[in-house]
């Protein structure tokens, strides 16, 4: 019998995208030992939050999240707020959070720059050796003549630094869900949604020996990383979506007569062959 | 909160195409004991997806539908003239018995069963189709399924064409339904659907013209409606590059907030 965790991953790869946070409680409320595993490694549509205390919206996940109460990038309070004891180890301090701080200012650059809208997000935290964070963007655009879209990405990093500092290792995992659709009376609907998975691991060198350059190096290497990413990532998603779909309808049922698309084929080839002769 | 038995068959009934052993192996290993009464679910799946599957000593595949089903899990095959009973879950079927075709419309159920058979290879490399009738014998049902499975490259996809006919009026309602699956180190779902009101032809090989017409002129539709969505709401969402036609310069990404007036998420 299969690895129930698996099958999960399994069921939630194959079942229609559009659903996958109903069919997430769904598999929950079947196997609840599942949860916590489930939650932390299944990308869902992100939600937006305002920031009580600057005003701003933010992202939540998993990762800024504790049980119902989500930490804030810009003030670094959880809202609604944590006991004191569960703050200590949840809130970052010193180096994580001064890189967390640069991180947000970067990527809200970033942000408005490729987005021009948007909201984003960065989360870090210490792990025993080196550090770890997610960098998030939501983007969403309201339905019009040219459809409706949404746009979350999720960019889940693991640094690791040599023992000089002059170097790091940085394994990115990065999520895009990309939800599409149209209605019009010509093809009553049509959906496209979806996520990608891509992975990818690089060693970048830390200039200055200084600390605050160590750490200006960190953020740099991580902006440099995910933008690279997301554009791999959007073109990968141009492919799959406008152009393996139409493909595979036009695998299931040709618009030209397949006895034409015969005939103009045995042309081609006859063609072909007088121009070897 | 739906009952687990209720949510296990919205798993099995939202199976895409081709991947429904699949998702059942999941189910099992996820909770082998509700996993025990899915027979409805498959009996749903199977009659809304047209599963195909061969009649007994038949090379003939024949697609199962709520349109030529007898009741008691008996389905029948207007061609051969045959009722079969399908075990849901395994999608095989037996216990084929001689089922003459008893209807007012026999004749047009006839004619069109060819002329539908005919104009699909014209279109669908591979489709199976069926021809019933149907309400109590008062319209005549035009059902087709095409299936390209290509699991190796992660990809499957199903079209179908579900048509009834009035013959008392010639009026003649449809819909398309088309469902593409990728899943390649991700979940990507394409799902398209259009209903048809198709008037005014009357004879079998006007019936299935008018339908290839309209499925054409759809398909097309269908490949305006991608170019549409890509330089549309995908182009919105992320630029491909900045305005600037440069990539960020992060060393020193500070000097853009000096020249610039950024929003930073701040709704407005």
């Amino acid at each position: 019998m299969a690895d129930p965790f698996d099958a999960a991953l399994d069921l939630l790869r194959r079942l229609p995208p559009s659903s996958t946070s109903e069919n997430l409680s769904g598999i929950i409320a079947l196997r609840p030992d599942l949860e916590e595993d489930l939650l932390s490694s299944v990308d869902v549509a992100l939600t937006t939050k305002r920031c009580p205390k600057s005003g701003r919206d933010y992202l939540c996940c998993d990762y800024n999240r504790d049980g119902s109460s989500y930490r804030s990038p810009w003030s670094n309070e959880f809202d609604p707020a944590i006991n004191a004891e569960d703050a200590q180890d949840l809130v970052p301090v010193g180096r994580v959070r001064r890189m967390e701080e640069a991180l947000n200012a970067a990527v809200d650059v970033y942000r408005e720059l490729y987005y021009e809208g948007g909201v984003s997000s960065g989360y870090l935290w210490a792990l025993e050796e080196g550090f770890a964070g997610v960098v998030l963007f939501k983007k969403s655009s309201a339905a019009n003549g040219a459809g409706k879209g949404g746009w979350d990405s999720i960019h889940v990093l693991e640094v690791a630094e040599s023992a000089t500092k002059r170097s790091a290792h940085y394994k990115l995992t990065s999520t895009v869900i990309l939800d599409l659709g149209l209605k019009s009376s010509s093809v009553d609907s049509l959906e496209l949604a979806g996520n990608l998975t891509r992975q990818t691991q690089q060693d970048l060198p830390l200039g200055g020996l200084r600390d605050a350059d160590v750490e200006a190096g960190h953020v740099a290497n991580i902006g440099r990383m995910v933008e690279d990413m997301e554009t791999r990532m959007r073109n990968l998603l141009q492919e799959v979506y406008f152009g393996k779909a139409k493909d595979v309808v036009g695998d299931l049922r040709s618009i030209q007569p397949l006895s034409e698309a015969e005939k103009d084929r045995a042309a081609h080839r006859d063609v072909l062959s007088k121009m070897n002769r | 909160m739906a009952s687990k038995q209720a949510t296990i068959a919205s798993f099995v009934e939202a199976a895409p195409p081709g991947e429904l052993s699949n998702v059942v192996a999941d189910i099992k290993a996820l909770a082998s004991s509700e996993a025990q009464s899915l027979e409805p679910a498959f009996k749903k799946y199977n009659e809304e997806q047209y599963t195909t599957v061969k009649l007994p000593g038949s090379a003939e595949a024949v697609l199962v539908s709520e349109y030529n089903s007898l009741g008691n899990g008996r389905y029948f095959d207007a061609v051969s003239q045959t009722s079969f009973e399908i075990d849901h879950a395994s999608q095989k079927a037996s216990g084929a018995q001689q089922h003459p075709l008893e209807s007012s419309h026999a004749d047009l159920v006839r004619s069109l069963q060819k002329a539908f058979a005919a104009a699909s290879t014209e279109h669908f490399p591979s489709s199976t189709i069926g021809v019933f009738p149907t309400s109590s014998d008062s319209a005549v049902a035009l059902l087709l399924v095409a299936n390209k499975y290509s699991p190796q490259n992660f990809w499957n996809g199903r079209w179908r064409s579900t048509y009834l006919l009035d013959p008392a009026s010639n009026t003649l309602s449809g819909t398309i339904k088309v469902d593409v699956h990728y899943y390649e180190d991700g979940n990507v779902r394409m799902s398209t659907q259009k209903k048809l009101e198709l008037n005014g032809s009357s004879g079998a090989e006007s019936i299935v013209r008018s339908i290839a017409k309209a499925e054409n002129d759809f398909q097309a539709e269908l490949n305006r409606a991608f170019t549409t969505l890509s330089e549309g709401s995908f182009k919105g969402l992320r630029r491909q590059l900045p305005v600037t036609r440069q990539r960020v310069e992060w060393e020193k990404i500070g000097g853009y907030r000096l020249g610039q007036d950024i929003g930073g998420g701040r709704s407005k």
